[in-house]
């Protein structure tokens, strides 16, 4: 007993760390952010309580149902874009062949190019006068094709989600993927190949099955990242304002407009609030359907 | 027996020729980014050459010339050394008792901490900023830095991970030759986890050389800008009425950019593919 009691002392010295910065930097920022959301609070730090006002007037905002949309579109096509993506690049890899060290390089190196770089390359890659995909393009074409990418709304999310499998979350997903693919049991496939099956067959029957935990751990983190890298990839890409016409304005880019520029603070955390509940409804949601469709091995 | 063995090497050929596209698509902006730099401002603007008519330095030039480049990179260092080094050291001790000691409450720390590395920073941030206004933090690089040294849920999370796949009988054993808790972590299990501190330590710098969010919210001078804020402010400016971006800088400035992170992969890619099985994140 008084050993244990021991244990507890020094088990809890070391989580120390942890318990400081859980209460000062999550926990008391939670409270805050709730309680702030019931004030007017300006940037200058002027406020007043004002019940339920930001909520009222936020549930009566066009602007920002749109933006609630957009960050739910936007977070569930990433996850599928990027996970879908980076399993096909780390199949490609999982073929066992020469140079595949310097496939790696090449698909793993744009993860670490930081997230604004690539942003300011593809505003001009998928720019309208010299651009490079609008030349590619001419060059098939045989005549000249200006199409205007960043500014018009059906061509938009074509390149948002484009970029996004170039951000870090793909290249960690693909690494993931890459050592769990070679961890799948050799025999199954020789097994199956006696069978006759095809290569569709396999991948539906065997690969996907074995790494469908992996699918999970992806899909949390990459929902995780979604929602808080989409700032970083859309506020040099298409501004705070989510050009064009708002389609790109998640949620993050609003808060940042509202707190920054509007100066309403106590309305940015209103938003932040909802922000807070999207995530959570996510996470909910992702470990509720992989109860019904994770496979683990015992 | 003939036509089997065209087969394999027709699959093994379409299989290079789809590694090759993916390779080219996905190395297609860094190409863009390492010859943009070397573009004339005309060049880049007007065509959309992959390669410089004619090369020119002009623009790193001008970056060195028209801003603090260097102070940019030295707070980008700074920042990056001071948050990685905190959070390897807190998230390392936070996670030993989570994975080798028995305690009271610790099911319900391990579940607030993998509850918490589902919050999104973002969500937070603006209390964040409030609070850090309050205790005059704001405009440097402490909201950063500091709460890097109180141990983030995700590192936490893959130091775990890896210190359960280290044998029990190592603590005992040292524990039975006189050594109190701390001393079995720094001295027996903290020298075998090189590899997964090497890991945790390329992503976290990888992770801070490369933010932008942060920085975009806490800092507002030139003094305390970090490469990142350089890139989007540093290098543009008005001519007549006009509003001049100018990017073929910006590409050069990028290339610098690209430089620390690629030598940390190229580096660490050992690890990074050894660490991510042995953290188990499968």
């Amino acid at each position: 007993m008084r050993r244990k009691n021991q244990d507890n002392k020094v088990a809890y010295a070391f989580i120390l760390p942890w318990i400081i910065g859980f209460l000062c930097f999550t926990l008391f920022p939670i409270i805050f952010m709730v309680q702030q959301s019931l004030t007017n609070r300006k940037l200058n730090g002027v406020s007043k309580f004002i019940g339920l006002t930001n909520y009222k007037n936020m549930f009566r905002s066009s602007v920002f149902w749109n933006s609630l949309r957009v960050t739910i579109f936007f977070t569930i096509v990433m996850v599928v874009v990027t996970t879908i993506w980076a399993i096909i690049m780390a199949l490609l890899l999982n073929s066992k062949q020469r140079f595949n060290g310097i496939f790696q390089f090449c698909y793993f190196l744009p993860s670490v190019v930081p997230t604004v770089a690539l942003a300011y390359a593809f505003r001009t890659i998928f720019g309208k006068n010299a651009g490079l995909l609008n030349n590619i393009l001419s060059m098939f074409a045989g005549r000249n094709i200006e199409v205007n990418w960043l500014y018009q709304q059906n061509t938009i999310y074509f390149v948002v989600f484009f970029i996004t499998l170039f951000t870090y979350s793909t290249g960690q997903m693909m690494l993931i993927f890459r050592s769990g693919l070679s961890d799948v049991p050799k025999e199954l496939y020789e097994a199956s190949n006696l069978d006759g099956a095809t290569f569709i067959q396999k991948f539906f029957h065997i690969t996907l099955p074995m790494i469908s935990p992996l699918i999970l751990f992806n899909a949390v983190s990459g929902c995780v990242s979604a929602l808080n890298g989409s700032f970083a990839l859309l506020y040099p890409l298409t501004s705070e304002n989510g050009d064009p016409n708002g389609s790109t304005q998640v949620l993050s880019l609003l808060i940042y407009k509202e707190a920054f520029s509007n100066m309403k603070v106590g309305y940015a955390c209103a938003l932040s609030v909802i922000l807070f509940l999207v995530a959570a409804v996510f996470g909910g949601l992702i470990f509720a359907i992989s109860k019904k469709t994770v496979y683990y091995e015992d | 027996m003939e036509s089997a063995h065209i087969k394999t090497h027709l699959h093994s050929l379409g299989m290079y020729v789809l590694k090759i596209l993916v390779a080219l698509i996905m190395f297609m902006p860094i190409i863009w980014i390492l010859t943009g730099g070397f573009k004339t401002l005309t060049e880049f603007t007007t065509t959309a050459n992959l390669f410089p008519a004619h090369p020119t330095t002009e623009n790193y030039q001008y970056i060195f010339e028209h801003s603090n480049i260097w102070r940019y990179m030295a707070n980008t260092f700074f920042l990056m050394f001071g948050a990685t080094i905190g959070t390897l050291l807190s998230s390392a001790l936070v996670a030993y008792p989570l994975a080798r000691m028995d305690f009271t409450g610790k099911k319900v720390i391990f579940s607030i901490i993998v509850a918490t590395m589902l919050i999104p920073n973002i969500a937070l941030i603006i209390p964040q900023y409030i609070m850090f206004g309050k205790i005059g933090w704001l405009d440097s690089l402490l909201p950063m830095i500091v709460p890097a040294w109180f141990a983030y849920p995700y590192n936490v999370f893959l130091f775990r991970q890896f210190f359960r796949s280290i044998p029990k009988e190592l603590d005992e054993a040292a524990i039975i030759d006189g050594c109190t808790r701390p001393q079995v972590f720094f001295k027996v299990i903290m020298p075998i986890s090189k590899p997964t501190i090497v890991t945790i330590g390329i992503l976290s710098c990888v992770f801070w050389w490369n933010e932008l969010t942060q920085p975009v919210f806490y800092i507002n001078s030139d003094k305390w800008r970090t490469m990142t804020i350089a890139l989007m402010t540093s290098f543009m400016y008005t001519s007549g009425n006009a509003f001049v971006i100018n990017w073929a800088s910006i590409m050069a400035a990028s290339t610098f950019m690209l430089v620390p992170p690629m030598l940390l992969y190229i580096f660490g890619s050992k690890y990074l593919v050894g660490g991510i099985k042995t953290t188990g994140l499968k």
